[in-house]
């Protein structure tokens, strides 16, 4: 018991430590602060490198056992050392700059693309107590800083002064703005079920546990099982993921907006998509998974930030097992698919979380909501997989 | 980490603080200057995007957190991205300048036009009632605070804003929709 | 009645039961890892020339006779041969230099074919890169020269037909030759037997000095 209390808060214990040594070597209270902050957004950063170079290799191998072949098992053991092979091989690589692109705009997207990757991580709750930066309104700024990605993205198609690129940027600008609409409203839906738009509040509000022995996470409720479901897809797009991997599809655009980046540059837009994968997928674990709350209450005693990290890998899972399933979905029906299925299906959670809400959040609310988001799922699901009556072509151009 | 929380609220904010406003809004002056004068569309198309960005950090940097978010959202997230389309979409054949008509007046008459807004907006701003309130405390719970206003004394703004914009996107939906044959 | 969304849900079933199934049945990956485990080729399958000899001394059992039959039938002449000469500058029966440029070789197999002597045989072995472009690809004589046992250990089913050829034709000229050695000895016994019966029915010659 006293070791996982220990091993609880032990990053906090770890860092206290070291403060409390340099404040004895006299060192100024700013200077604690500052060094402080560095350390923990150091270790931040280093831990989802970390995992990036882990989910890159693990992608592929997990891939690959779908498709009935080994991944990469050559270097290290099982392969678990490809990331460094794949670093040293990007690091090496000729960094080409076509002569004619813009070279300031060119230079900068990787960089822009690579800050707000990096800077939403401030405000996941990773354990108890263990949130870097406490805001009170911490999902409007997870999704503030995330538009940062669209300029990025622009800035790399424009910049490379090719056409499929900027056509590439277009379309994936037009997807991520599609799918911004889905993915705010269901994170709207939890804050206004859980009363705060502060991550740690939110988790907070999922501690309980029903009948003793059913944790109380939004996903668990048919309102939030439907608005995680959506959250996700539109992470998915977001993050430029197959199914929705229109924009970087290889037999589509060459590579669309990345088409004319070589070399460390490409490394730090793959390195920017993955850890915007994690990222979202922190939040939804945050909004629909309970965060670091432990499914059972005699589980609590394992750590809460195992908790976090475990559930993020669980989602992060479930997305590379989409990726080996699905295939890429056309860019019209993509569109259609956010704008005309995704788009009612979150109000419809909307609507049905505040049914839930004010029906008093028993049986009856439960049943009501249900029905709420149950129905049009329906109507929309078969209206869209109805097959579609053959009629006579119509002619565009040649009539 | 609540104690380490209180010594960065403890350090001195008052003699940086001016500093963390100072530096964005500098940074947004020099990027709307860049937006005006700079040639290439594109370019001052992201220069303008970098005076919405530092405009948002203003906001974060003065106390209102919210607003300065809601700007990086709206403003970065999807102004920006429209300018953007709409340069990209209606290429003009010649990217890098045309001249406007207003070009033969010369860097003086800017200068002119420039310091009578700056005159007409001091006064202004000066003597509404909003600089003669002192500024109120902040409010434990701002968020919660800005939602209770806009969903009770401010909700008839609030649905008037809403029909304004659903007009405006079915009309460009109707706009965009290809006439189709009988 | 269809529920949307169903046949997503069935697609991720089969690939989770593909991914699962991966680490339990050994049969669904079929990679073979290279280069530990080498792939088990056909018994037909060629890569390029070589010269088969038979016993255990290259130069002594070598089957080729330097009749360049094949370096004449080669398309892409690739094979480069020159015949043995003894000390007083007679033909040999074997070649001194035998070169096959397996950068040039195509594994057509026709001088394969068109050996009357079963000397040169196609062989199996397919890692051949050098770091040298040109000398290294160049097989000599000693590079070409294997065993009789090598042939039969890769092409088990042609060696033991080759050698029931050979073995035929040799037990052919055996009997030709004893036969042709048993038609000798019955002409000599029968130039013997009338002699002696000559010998025995003439009358008796004057003895002259002059004999027979």
């Amino acid at each position: 018991m006293k070791f996982f209390d220990l091993l609880e808060t032990a990053p906090s214990d770890l860092l206290k430590w070291f403060v409390n040594l340099l404040a004895g070597y006299g060192v100024p209270a700013w200077l604690l602060a500052v060094i402080s902050a560095v350390i923990i957004i150091g270790t931040v950063i280093g831990v989802f490198l970390g995992l990036f170079a882990l989910c890159s290799v693990m992608e592929r191998k997990i891939l690959a056992r779908v498709q009935n072949r080994y991944g990469p098992n050559r270097v290290g053991p099982f392969g678990l050392f490809q990331p460094v092979a794949d670093g040293i091989k990007m690091i090496t690589k000729e960094d080409l700059v076509p002569r004619s692109a813009d070279k300031i705009v060119h230079f900068l997207a990787p960089v822009v693309m690579m800050i707000p990757a990096l800077m939403v991580l401030a405000i996941l709750p990773y354990g108890r107590g263990m949130v870097p930066a406490e805001l009170d309104a911490g999902i409007l700024y997870f999704f503030a800083v995330g538009a940062g990605t669209e300029v990025a993205v622009f800035m790399a198609g424009w910049g490379s002064n090719n056409k499929y690129s900027v056509m590439g940027a277009m379309r994936a600008i037009a997807q991520m703005v599609s799918y911004e609409l889905p993915l705010i409203i269901s994170a709207v839906v939890v804050a206004m079920i859980a009363g705060s738009l502060s991550p740690a509040a939110i988790v907070e509000a999922q501690g309980t546990f029903a009948f003793g022995f059913i944790p109380g996470w939004y996903v668990l409720t048919p309102w939030g099982f439907v608005a995680c479901i959506l959250f996700y897809i539109a992470a998915l797009a977001e993050s430029n993921r197959s199914p929705f991997d229109l924009p970087e599809g290889e037999s589509e655009l060459v590579a669309g907006h990345l088409t004319e980046y070589s070399g460390f540059k490409y490394a730090t837009f793959f390195m920017a998509e993955y850890v915007g994968m994690f990222a979202i997928c922190g939040l939804l674990v945050t909004l629909f998974l309970g965060g670091w709350q432990a499914p059972l209450p005699f589980l609590t005693i394992v750590p809460s930030w195992c908790w976090f990290f475990g559930k993020v890998a669980f989602v992060a899972f479930t997305m590379i097992w989409v990726r080996a399933t699905l295939p890429r979905l056309r860019i019209d029906h993509l569109m259609t698919f956010a704008w005309k299925f995704m788009l009612p299906m979150s109000f419809a959670a909307f609507l049905a979380a505040a049914a839930w809400h004010y029906a008093g959040r028993g049986p009856l609310a439960w049943a009501l909501s249900a029905v709420i988001v149950g129905v049009p799922y329906f109507i929309l699901g078969n209206h869209f997989t109805a097959k579609f009556a053959v009629s006579n072509r119509r002619y565009q151009f040649s009539e | 980490m609540n104690d380490l929380l209180q010594k960065f609220n403890a350090l001195p904010w008052d003699a940086i603080g001016q500093w963390l406003v100072l530096l964005p809004a500098g940074v947004m002056l020099l990027a709307a200057a860049g937006a005006v004068a700079l040639r290439n569309l594109i370019h001052a198309a992201l220069c303008l995007t970098l005076s919405f960005i530092a405009l948002g950090i203003v906001f974060i940097a003065l106390g209102a957190e919210f607003v300065g978010f809601v700007q990086l959202l709206v403003y970065v997230g999807a102004v920006a991205m429209l300018i953007v389309f709409a340069i990209l979409l209606t290429r003009p054949s010649d990217l890098a300048g045309a001249m406007s008509p207003f070009a033969g007046f010369g860097p003086v008459g800017g200068i002119l036009t420039g310091a009578a807004l700056l005159i007409a907006l001091l006064a202004f701003i000066f003597s509404s009632p909003a600089a003669k309130t002192p500024m109120p405390s902040m409010p434990v719970a701002p968020v919660a605070q800005i939602g209770n206003l806009l969903m009770l004394d401010f909700v008839v703004p609030l649905q008037a804003v809403g029909v304004l914009l659903t007009a405006a996107l079915i009309g460009a939906a109707v706009l965009a929709m290809e006439d189709k044959k009988p | 009645m269809n529920i949307p969304g169903s046949g997503i849900v069935k697609g991720m079933v089969v690939t989770a039961r593909n991914m699962l199934g991966s680490y339990v049945d050994k049969e669904r990956l079929t990679t073979e890892q290279y280069p530990e485990e080498r792939p088990k080729l056909p018994e037909n399958s060629r890569s390029f020339p070589f010269l088969v000899y038979d016993g255990s001394d290259p130069e002594a059992g070598m089957r080729c006779v330097s009749c360049k039959i094949c370096e004449k039938e080669c398309p892409p002449q690739c094979i480069y041969i020159v015949q043995d000469r003894d000390a007083a500058g007679k033909a040999l029966k074997r070649p001194k230099v035998f070169d096959i440029d397996i950068a040039v070789c195509m594994s057509c197999q026709i001088c394969v074919e068109v050996c009357p002597f079963e000397s040169i045989r196609m062989d199996t072995a397919y890692e051949l890169s050098s770091y040298d472009r040109f000398g290294s690809l160049v097989l000599d004589k000693s590079a070409l020269l294997k065993s009789n046992e090598y042939y039969h250990s890769i092409h088990p089913t042609e060696a033991a037909e080759t050698d029931g050829r050979i073995e035929a034709d040799r037990l052919k000229k055996e009997a030709a030759a004893a036969a042709k050695a048993a038609a000798a000895k019955k002409a000599a016994e029968e130039k013997a037997a009338k002699a002696a019966a000559e010998a025995a029915t003439a009358p008796e010659p004057p003895k002259t000095e002059v004999q027979a």
